[in-house]
């Protein structure tokens, strides 16, 4: 049997001010060593959950136990074992990428010759060691996306959060990450994963959970998902099935 | 410690990135010392010798008390006369038109006849004396009514300073009462000549008796003299070391808008660690700021023709003072941009609050000046208690024991602002939750 590694229970968040929860009544376990996607439309309530189980903010109601801790006594343990990479870029600009980096690193305890080694194979891997003394407000768009996921890996955390990673980013750039994602995963790393990109979490993820309006609407392996849909050849097509073609905020 | 350095080590790394920033930060304090020194030295004071301020001067009496006033205001060295305008004679109604229009601020006019009239009031009164001594059973002065009087015109322009114009107004009073003080002296002596003339009374003028020795009790041995440069330059230092808000606040809502500070909350590093980063920076460079600023005082307002800010004071008091008072400022900053929402939020609310706090905490105004309830409400400005303790040290020579209970408030205030600033971060979610 599967171990969790996350374990969600009636997990609900209604926003200050707004009557409408963003997310509801959702419960669900995320195995050790799985990479789980996240997929809905923009509002469904991704970021939402995912902001939760980082800590960001409070649920409402409901419980998660990340590795086995309570969110809403340990977190500062939780911290330690997770890693997070924001959809929005989250770094210095007037800093290099070797500065921010160390900063992020020395934030988690990392500090000497450990850290700079990681930094410097992190930086090899994403094609940037040559840069890494120049500063983020001069690197592309694609460049900064490298930096903020490498910020976020440093301490090789067991849990790793990506909001939408590859939002916005050049087809070479999205390979590589895509493909340091799963070879972390290949060495034990969950990875929780939000994206908008069907295709991409069709091949990456080993379950997926369709959201909207802040519930699942269906969870499972991508191939069980066309399984059970055999009309539909491809999990956008089941995604537009369950989520309908209605533009969303 | 460790995660404190590091975080020290990134924020003065964003800081001295900011070259046009960082320069901004050291010489705008410096200027504003140095130009608010100067203005209030100069145009509020007015107790300077340059600029002169005019006066409108139209001597239509052209006797003793015209030419006492002529060189008594001469004398201050505060005032210029002006007689003519555009080679033309100024007569009272020119002077009142000018200093409508606002060309002037003061106008004078001393009537024709002024001089004798005090004289024949004068000598009125002197004849009533003597002649009650002489002729007590029936005094033939007593039936002669004085109907003189001297009505010296005094036109002010609406927009002059209260306070200048009392200053003003006293002066005039002083050369009127010395010139009637002397014409009443010389009348007697004419009349005593007159009465003994064995006695040789001619000869005797009137000399003032009572003098006045301006003493400044200090703390030290050498007594400190009191310029406007030891008063201004604390209190326009304070001013502008609480300033350090703007770019603080601007600090933390950047990292919160660049998105840095989500990534932090999901690290394992606690708030106090992040802001205490921010402080250590930030302190630096308040000194920094406040080194200079003293600088300016001692070495660039002299060249301005002000006195030298004497700092041949107690060192460590003043030191002490300064960290104190930077202090007090940085955690008001912290907790102005932990609240706020955006820039503009903390800038307005930032910036005008100091300015109150200053306005209220008698940086501009003397407490003493002010009435009860602006005396209470002083008491809780922090500008007020920086402003105690740097004008202990400045001007009485106060030593570390009479400055301690400001710098206990400052550290205290520092605290209470930092802890508002942690509790508010550690329950107020950074995203919109």
């Amino acid at each position: 049997m599967e171990e969790p590694i996350i374990e969600i229970r009636d997990l609900s968040k209604t926003y200050r001010g707004s009557d409408e929860p963003a997310v509801k009544s959702i419960s669900l376990d995320i195995n050790r060593n799985e990479i789980f996607g996240l997929l809905g439309p923009n509002g469904a309530g991704k970021t939402t959950t995912i902001s939760i189980l980082c800590g960001l903010f409070p649920a409402t109601s409901g419980n998660v136990k990340i590795d086995g801790m309570d969110t809403q006594s340990e977190m500062s343990n939780i911290k330690h074992v997770i890693g997070v990479v924001p959809q929005d870029l989250a770094l210095y600009p007037t800093l290099t990428a070797m500065e921010n980096l160390t900063f992020f690193g020395n934030m988690f305890g990392l500090r000497g010759s450990v850290l700079r080694d990681r930094i410097f194979d992190c930086l090899t891997v994403f094609g940037m060691e040559k840069v890494a003394n120049k500063r983020i407000s001069s690197y592309s768009g694609g460049m900064k996306r490298r930096v903020n996921l490498i910020a976020g890996l440093l301490h090789h955390p067991k849990i790793i959060f990506l909001d939408e990673p590859t939002v916005g980013i050049d087809v070479q750039s999205r390979i590589v990450i895509l493909d340091y994602l799963k070879k972390l995963n290949g060495e034990g790393t969950t990875i929780i994963y939000t994206s908008h990109y069907m295709e991409e979490a069709e091949h990456l993820c080993h379950r997926v959970a369709i959201i909207d309006r802040g519930r699942i609407i269906s969870i499972g392996d991508p191939k069980d998902l066309l399984a059970q849909h055999p009309e539909f050849k491809n999990l956008e097509n089941i995604f537009i099935h369950l989520t309908g073609k209605e533009l969303r905020d | 410690m460790f995660k404190f350095f590091a975080a020290f080590r990134k924020e003065w790394l964003i800081l001295i990135r900011d070259l046009a920033g960082l320069i901004v930060l050291f010489i705008m304090p410096m200027i504003m010392v140095i130009i608010l020194s100067l203005v209030q030295e100069f145009g509020w004071n007015a107790i300077s010798k340059e600029p002169k301020i005019d006066v409108v001067f139209v001597d239509q009496d052209h006797d003793s008390l015209s030419f006492m006033i002529r060189s008594g205001l001469i004398k201050t060295n505060t005032f210029q006369l002006i007689t003519s305008e555009k080679n033309n004679n100024i007569n009272s109604d020119m002077a009142r038109e000018l200093v409508r229009q606002g060309k002037y601020q003061i106008g004078l006019v001393v009537p024709k006849g002024a001089t004798s009239a005090i004289q024949r009031k004068v000598q009125l009164m002197v004849n009533r004396v003597v002649s009650g001594i002489m002729m007590p059973v029936h005094n033939p002065f007593l039936d002669i009514v004085d109907k003189d009087s001297v009505n010296v015109v005094v036109f002010f322009d609406p927009a002059i300073k209260g306070t200048f114009k009392n200053t003003f107004m006293s002066s005039m009073k002083e050369f009127s009462l010395k010139i009637e003080s002397s014409m009443i002296f010389s009348s007697f002596n004419k009349e005593l000549h007159r009465m003994f003339p064995q006695f040789n009374t001619k000869d005797q003028d009137y000399k003032e008796t009572v003098f006045f020795t301006e003493v400044y009790p200090s703390g030290k041995s050498q007594e400190i003299f009191p310029t406007p440069t030891q008063h201004n330059v604390p209190s326009w230092a304070i001013f502008a070391m609480f300033f350090i808000v703007i770019p603080l606040t601007s600090s933390i809502i950047k990292e919160r808008e660049e998105g840095s500070m989500i990534r932090l909350h999901t690290i394992p590093v606690n708030y106090v660690t992040i802001f205490m980063s921010k402080v250590g920076v930030y302190l630096v460079v308040c000194f920094i700021q406040f080194l200079l600023m003293i600088l300016s005082g001692i070495f660039i307002l002299p060249l301005f023709g002000l006195p030298a800010l004497d700092i041949s004071t107690n060192f460590i008091p003043l030191i002490l003072m300064a960290i104190a008072t930077s202090l007090a400022a940085l955690g008001y900053g912290i907790m102005v941009g932990t609240i706020a929402r955006t820039h503009q939020q903390a800038a307005a609310f930032g910036s005008v609050s100091i300015v109150i706090l200053a306005a209220v905490g008698g940086l501009w105004v003397p407490i003493y000046m002010m009435p009860g309830f602006m005396k209470t409400v002083a008491g809780f400005s922090p500008l007020n208690w920086a402003w105690a303790g740097f004008i202990d040290i400045f001007l009485r020579g106060g030593h570390f024991r009479e400055i301690l209970p400001e710098i206990l408030k400052l550290l205290l205030f520092f605290i209470t602002t930092m802890s508002i600033a942690g509790i508010y971060r550690k329950f107020k979610p950074i995203t919109g939750a």
